[in-house]
Formats: C-alpha cells, structure tokens, sequence
C-alpha cells in the first residue's frame, strides 16, 4: 500500500512540479505584457490594447494552478484551534472531512467551470479575439488539480503516510 | 435558514482546518444548493473576484520584494534604514511604519503595501533578532496607513458609490492627516512592545559607516525614488509602477550587484506564485461570499436594526463603526463599501455628519476589518510573507489593534483630523 | 408580493435606471394584484455587468439592467448602436429604438436566453480633457484619452488622430490628475459623478456616442410566467421607458449646472461634420456583414 502510494505521489509531485513551472511562467509573461505595455505607451506614445486582458487571463491561470498546487503543499492559511484539542484518530477523520469537501469544491470549478466556458463560448474576448471560453478554463485546469491532490492527501493518510498541513511549512518529499 | 447554513458551513469548516479560501468558496456553494440557485454563480464570482485589472499590483509587488530579498537590494536598504535608526528602541520596527507611509503613497492597496513592505521588512527583522509575530503585527496594520494617504482607490469607490456628491479631491487630503495619526499611533505601540520584549538596539554606527550603506542601497533607494516620483509626478499609474519595481529589480540584481542566481530566480519567482495565489484565491472566495450577503440582504438588514437603536448621533457613530468593524471582520473592503455607502451615508449625513468625514471613517474602518479574521486579505499577505499561522499573529496584534482602534475613535470624535486640510486647499 | 423579481443595476441607489426599474415594479405590481413585484439590487451588488448578464443567463437574477457594450461581442445586432455619431442626435436615437429597427434589436437577444424589454437612456458621450477646449479634429492630434475597453473605441479616437487608452473607470480621476492621460469621455451625469471636472475642466459636445441602455429579463422566468402575466411584464418595462426618459433629463440638466457652476469651459457649437468624416474607416472595419450594412442604412434613413 505504502509503496503504490509513494508511486502515485512521485507522480502527483511532477504534476504540482510542472503546474508551478506553467504558473511561473505566467507570472514572467504578465510582467513582460505590462511592461511592454508600458514601453509602448511611454517611449512609442502608443497602446497596446491586447497586454492587460491577456495579463488579467493569464492571472486567472497562475492563481488557480499555485492554489491547486497549495492544496499539495499545504500553503493555504486555516485555522487549527480546536484540532489541537482533539486526539489524533479525530483529527484524523476531520482532516480527511475537510478534504473531501475541497475536493467537492473543485469538482464543482470542474462542472459549472466547463458550463460557463460552453455558455460563453460563442463570445469574443474584447482586444484579444479569442473565444469567451478562454475565461473559464484556467479554473477548470485548477479544478481539475485539485480534485487530485485532495484525493492524494486521503489516500496518503489512509496509507499511514504524513501528509502537508495547512499553515504549516512545506512537506519535504 | 439560508444564513445559517452559509454561516455554519463556514464556521465549522474553519474549526476543523479547511483553509480559509475554501470555508469561503464552499460554504457558498452549499448555501446556492441549498436555495436551489444556479450553482455556476459561485464559481463566476470566483473567477471574476480575480480578473481584476488592479489586483495585479499584489503580485507584481510580492514578486519585487522576492526579487529585492533574493537579490540583496532589500538587505543592503535595511541595512542603510537600521544605520539611521537602528540605535532607537524598535528602530526597524519604526522602519516598517515608516516604509508603509512611503508605499502607502504608492501602491494605494492595503494588500499591495503589506506584500511590498513585508517582503521587504519581515526577513530581515527576523535576521535582526525581531521576533517573526511582532515583524507581521507592525506590517499588518501599518498597511491600514496606505488607504488614508493618497493616492487611494477606496476614497474613489466609495466617492462614486456615494453617487459624487462627493468631491475626491476633498477625499484625499482629508486621509492625509488620520493616515500620519495612525502611524504616530503604530510608532508608539511598536516602540512599547520593543521595551517590553527587551530588543537589542544597535549602536549608532558613526558617519563614516552609514555613508557606505548610503552608497551600497543607492539602486535600492532609486527604486524606491522610481516608484514613489513616478506615481506623483503622474508618469506612472499604480500597476504600472508596481511592474516597474519588477523589472528594475531584475535588472540591478543580474546587471549591477549580480547577486541573482538562475536558482534565486526560480526560487523567487515560485515563491511569488505561491503567496499571491494563497492570497488571491481568498480574494476570489470571498467575492462569492459576499455576493450571497448581498443577495441575502445581510447588510441591509444590519442597517435596519441598527436605525431602530438611537436618535444620539455620538452613539450612532458608535455603532456605525461597531456595525461596519463587524462586516469587515467577514467581508472584504470594496464590495463592503459599495454596499454599505448608500445605505449608510444617508445615516450619517441625517445625523449631520460631513460625507467626506464619515468617507474617511469608513476607510479606515474597514482597513482594520482588513487586519482581522477570519476574512482579512492584508493579514493573510502578512502572515504569507512572515511564513507564520494566523494563530500566531492574532496572539500579539492586540497593542497594534488597539493603536489602529484608538486612531479610529479620534478620528470618528474629532471631526477637523478629516476636514482641516481640505478646508486649507479649498 | 409572491413572486419578487431579483433586478441587477450597476449604477447607485436614485440613479434614472434604478428608479425606472422600481417604477416599473409598482406597475406590475398594481397590474398584478400584488402577485408579481421587483426588488433591484442597485450598485453592482451583484457584480458587474459583464458577470450579471451571465447571471441572468443562467438564471440566477430575473432581470437586468445593463449597457449595451458588453452585448456587443455576443450580439451582431448591438453594434450598430455603438457606432460613433450613428445618430444624429438624442431624439434621432429615440425615434430608432422606439420603431422597428428597436424591436429587432430586442428580439435578437433571445437567442441567447434572455429576453429584450425596453430600452433606456444612456446619455451621450462627448471628450473631455484637462489641456485646452477642443474646437476641431485637429485640437485632437495627439491627446490621450481614456476609453472603456474595446476595440470599436480605441478604432474611434485613433481615428480622431487621438491616443486610446484602455484603463479601469477607477483609476481614470487620478491618471488625469497626474497627467497620465489627457482626458476621457462620458455623459453629463458621470461626467459629474466621477468628479472627473474637477480635474478635466475641457467638455467638448461632440456626442460621438448616444447609445441606449437595456433591460432584459432572464429566459428561464420568463418561461415560467404564463402569457398573460408575460404581456403584463412586457408593457410594464415599456411603460417605465417615458418616465425613465423623464428622470434622466432632469439628472443631466441637475449634472449640467453644477458642472457649469464649478467654471467648467463647455465647446458646444464644433462643426461635426470633418468628426463623422473621420469614421469611415471605423465603419469599413466593424461595419462588414450584410445585415449590419443594411441596419446602418435604415438608422441613416430614419428622419
Ligand atoms: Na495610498
Ligand atoms: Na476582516
């Protein structure tokens, strides 16, 4: 059990490894886009009317993928009062509670994310040109992470392995 | 019965260690499920709580301030600012307040100059032996002061929501005063918890010395000059500088001092990612929790009650700020504002209150519901940047709370703080 | 009432719009015995109106009152009326939307389930700038403005020989303030609202845009109310239109003495002609199909 666990989390690992590398890079590709935009308006005395609703899509991509990876790492700020109280076999259960309810969240980025992106679909994104759909789907791409990594915290706890706690500094591997 | 299954969600899901973004996200979802809603409106008011032009100054400003720590620039500033003050009791701990005075100016966001400042100032209070709790509680609050001193976006929010009765120019220099009070305030509380934790100060290092620190943060301190004279001078707009303090940053790091490695950049630029989407996905939650308090009607109903109370306009103040510290507890500021400006103000104003007086209440009012749990963007940026638990911070923020309360009272109390200033430049 | 119409507005409590709408909520009402009435959620409670025209889609408000600018990407219809100097003036704008070409428009929404019920008075649109009084096309070299974001726009003051530039309604007070832009464009009321004149203290009345509001209702109720109650809502939404027209007159003259009070210098008597002249190219771009070509004909034609 143990050993087919730390097989999917290698796995889960290069998936929260590549999401901050694609959520990084977006995060370089919105400074670029603004500063040319700044480039184009100060020194060209022009505009470019495509760099900030790309840079605001691009946005929507890095945050959904870095809290889906947060979900993994345990970055997220929570409160842990009352689970201090509580003898582990609680904490336990309440833990894996919380997961599942994430994980409902995310299935639900995943769900209504898809049907607001079918609905808008047929739109045009003002100055980019691009389908209305681009909107919505980073929250599905985020969704998607998070259904997986909350999954994994279950199984890991199931298989006896410590899992990431929120609040708390980032699990080594 | 709607309220309690939005709230109750919400609190249990706090008790038992769900992240915050999360209680926020998915105790709306329940509660639309529970109304038989459309469910699509949570995830929409996620999605469009984040694609905020404005919103990119956070990351842009926590992205330069990993840049600055990785890069040095940020030591070598502080080193310069511990030279000059260092020797009083809490020296970087006035640093800080200070610090938020000058971005406060600039970034014009709470969350934005708690990213900056605290990217700046936390690490290397704690190199200094300040304990990590007491470096966020004076970041945290004394971010309040960049909403009083212009430029500020809430004071325009809150002018437009107030449907311009109200002029903005008025707005902005009547924050300039209360925005100097609260760091006065801040300055006093640091300087008291200083003595009592018993920090070391440093020796004043002599002339000599503080003119080479001078020189080594000089593209530190040109940075800072590009940030704050571009935005004055009106060469910049917010975003734009606080993309500028990007870029400038990489490029002193690689060019001049060369201290930015391949491995600090990725480094710098994950942990970026990290902190702002911590940050953001609460922003975005909690766009869809205060979209149900409004469709819910909750402040409205607050209003309600609290117009049925009294007819003594020192006691509705009172409870204005009771009422509106309590929102803020829960919601975030700029839906807050537009929510509460129309029904609110006519109160006030009713009860011969001046509109720019109540607008400068307001924001500061609704700054320190930025401070606190459990919905608090500014306190979750701090606490991002200090790598600490809330729980941690909320132990020891009390003095600071009560610096930014007391400011509040006089503030509220002293009507010429708000309306001197503008009466001077009318 | 038994069943209250959730109505989302952007704009404040008092606003022509959001009365119009509460207007028309105490006729049906009236009309209804009470059974049907309309709570509006004014202020953007809700959200913006990008994300309330959604909302409506989907269902989860009942009606809406919005621009006509965030249909222009989903709605063919709905450009032509954001054309630069379509109509000729605001009686012009009413005498088309109150005929046939109105109707068109209103029954093009809802095939994307919603459905079209009247349409108000957004005012018109004209520049204003912190540098000079703008007399001619010429004043124009140069400047920069800030426009909303979109294409159709940005096209128009380029074309004006003008800088577009796209920037949130927020920060456009201080960006004139501080120099970062010359100037933007809007109607009396916002221009007043915004405080923009107190920092732009040029208004120049070119009315390049007179462009209607609308009111739409979500197809997901209407499909629930039964035929009659359908017909009652529609004429309740027609009936609000003169009313509405009414409170925004006021509004704008209430907006136009205080604007004139504060010593704001107004250019009124520009030749308008080289202005519409320039738009030929912004017309040969987004004016390309068939059916856009044929409705631009028929504004033109209208007297
Ligand atoms: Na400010
Ligand atoms: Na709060």
């Amino acid at each position: 059990m143990q050993d087919s666990m730390k097989g999917l989390a290698r796995f889960t690992g290069l998936l929260a490894r590549a999401a901050l590398w694609v959520a990084g890079t977006g995060l370089v590709l919105m400074t670029i886009f603004i500063a040319a935009q700044v480039f184009w308006r100060y020194i060209l005395n022009d505009s470019l009317t495509w760099s900030e609703p790309a840079s605001v899509m691009i946005m929507g991509w890095f945050i959904f993928l870095g809290a889906a990876v947060g979900i993994r790492e345990g970055y997220h700020l929570s409160f842990d009062i009352l689970l201090y109280v509580l003898p582990d076999r609680a904490k336990n259960w309440l833990h894996t509670l919380s997961d599942f309810a994430v994980a409902a969240f995310g299935g639900g980025m995943i769900w209504f994310g898809s049907s607001l992106a079918d609905k808008t679909a047929g739109n045009m994104v003002p100055s980019l040109g691009i389908s209305g759909a681009f909107d919505f789907i980073p929250i599905v791409g985020g969704g998607v992470l998070i259904v997986l990594f909350s999954a994994e915290r279950v199984l890991r706890r199931i298989a006896g392995l410590p899992t990431a706690r929120f609040g708390d500094a980032p699990l080594e591997e | 019965m709607e309220l309690w299954v939005l709230f109750g969600t919400f609190v249990f899901l706090l008790l038992i260690g769900t992240p915050v973004a999360f209680c926020l996200g998915i105790s709306s979802f329940a509660t639309v499920l529970y109304l038989g809603l459309p469910p699509v409106v949570v995830f929409q008011r996620l999605n469009s709580g984040v694609s905020v032009f404005a919103l990119m100054a956070i990351p842009f400003f926590i992205y330069a301030g990993d840049l600055m720590v990785r890069g040095d620039i940020a030591r070598r500033l502080v080193a310069l600012a511990g030279g000059l003050v260092g020797h009083l009791r809490g020296g970087l701990g006035q640093v800080n307040v200070l610090a938020s005075v000058m971005f406060g100016g600039v970034s014009g966001s709470a969350a934005a100059d708690a990213s900056a400042v605290g990217g700046l100032m936390v690490p290397q209070m704690k190199e200094r032996g300040y304990d990590v709790d007491y470096a966020v509680n004076i970041t945290v609050v004394g971010s309040i002061i960049a909403l009083m001193i212009p430029p500020s976006h809430n004071m325009i929010i809150y002018s437009i929501s107030a449907g311009g009765r109200i002029s903005i120019a008025d707005l902005f220099t009547a924050g300039i005063i209360p925005g100097l009070l609260l760091a006065v305030s801040l300055m006093v509380a640091a300087w008291f918890v200083a003595r009592r934790r018993g920090y070391p100060t440093e020796p004043f290092p002599g002339f000599r010395a503080l003119g080479g620190l001078l020189a080594s943060a000089v593209p530190g301190l040109i940075l800072v000059a590009i940030i704050f004279g571009g935005v004055r001078s009106g060469i910049f707009t917010a975003s734009e500088s606080s993309n500028i303090a990007v870029v400038y940053a990489l490029l002193v790091t690689l060019l001049v001092y060369r201290t930015l490695s391949w491995n600090d950049f990725l480094e710098a630029t994950f942990a970026a990612v990290r902190t702002t989407a911590m940050v953001l996905m609460v922003i975005g939650c909690a766009a869809s929790f205060g979209w149900l308090l409004a469709y819910l009607r909750v402040p409205a109903s607050m209003v309600a009650l609290l117009q049925g109370f009294s007819d003594n306009p020192i006691v509705i103040l009172l409870l204005l700020n009771v009422v509106l510290l309590i929102l803020g507890t829960f919601m975030d500021m700029s839906p807050l504002i537009v929510i509460t400006t129309p029904i609110f103000l006519p109160v006030a104003t009713a009860f011969g209150i001046d509109p720019v007086h109540f607008g400068v209440i307001l924001v500061l009012n609704l700054g320190i519901g930025l401070c606190t749990p459990p919905v608090g963007a500014v306190l979750f940026v701090g606490c991002a940047v200090g790598r600490i638990p809330i729980s941690q911070a909320m132990k020891t923020i009390w003095p600071f709370y009560g610096a930014a309360f007391g400011t509040l009272m006089l503030v509220s109390y002293i009507p010429a703080l708000s309306l001197w200033l503008p009466s001077v430049f009318r | 009432a038994d069943l209250v119409l959730r109505s989302s507005d952007t704009h404040p409590d008092g606003y022509p719009t959001v009365e119009a709408v509460k207007y028309m909520g105490k006729l049906l009402e009236e009309r209804t015995n009470g059974r049907i009435g309309i709570e509006v959620f004014h202020s953007a409670q809700l959200g913006e109106e990008k994300d309330t025209i959604e909302q409506t889609q989907f269902g989860v408000i009942d009606l809406n009152r919005v621009s006509l600018g965030p249909f222009n990407n989903i709605i063919e219809e709905t450009q032509v009326v954001s054309l630069p100097y379509i109509f000729r003036s605001v009686d012009h704008m009413h005498k088309v939307m109150d005929g046939p070409i109105g109707d068109e428009i209103l029954a093009a929404f809802e095939a994307h389930d919603l459905i079209g019920l009247a349409f108000y008075d957004g005012g018109s649109r004209s520049f204003y700038n912190s540098e000079k009084p703008i007399k001619s096309v010429d004043d124009l070299k140069g400047m920069k403005f800030r426009v909303m974001q979109s294409d159709m726009f940005v096209d128009m003051v380029g074309a004006l020989g003008a800088n577009a530039t796209p920037m949130p309604y927020g920060e456009v007070y201080s960006a004139i303030q501080t120099g970062v832009i010359d100037g933007a464009e809007n109607n009396w009321p916002s221009y007043d609202s915004s405080g923009h004149f107190e920092v732009a203290k040029y208004y120049t009345l070119d009315e390049h845009l007179i462009v209607p509001e609308v009111l739409v209702m979500s197809k997901k109720t209407w499909d629930k109310l039964s035929p009659e109650d359908q017909a009652i809502v529609r004429q309740a939404a027609k009936d609000s239109v003169p009313h509405m027209r009414e409170l925004w007159a006021a509004q704008e003259k209430k907006s136009e003495e205080k604007i004139r009070a504060a010593g704001v210098q107004i250019v009124n008597d520009i030749d308008k002609k080289p202005f519409i002249d320039a738009m030929k190219p912004v017309y040969e771009k987004h004016v390309t199909s068939a059916k856009l070509k044929d409705m631009v004909a028929r504004i033109q034609a209208t007297e």
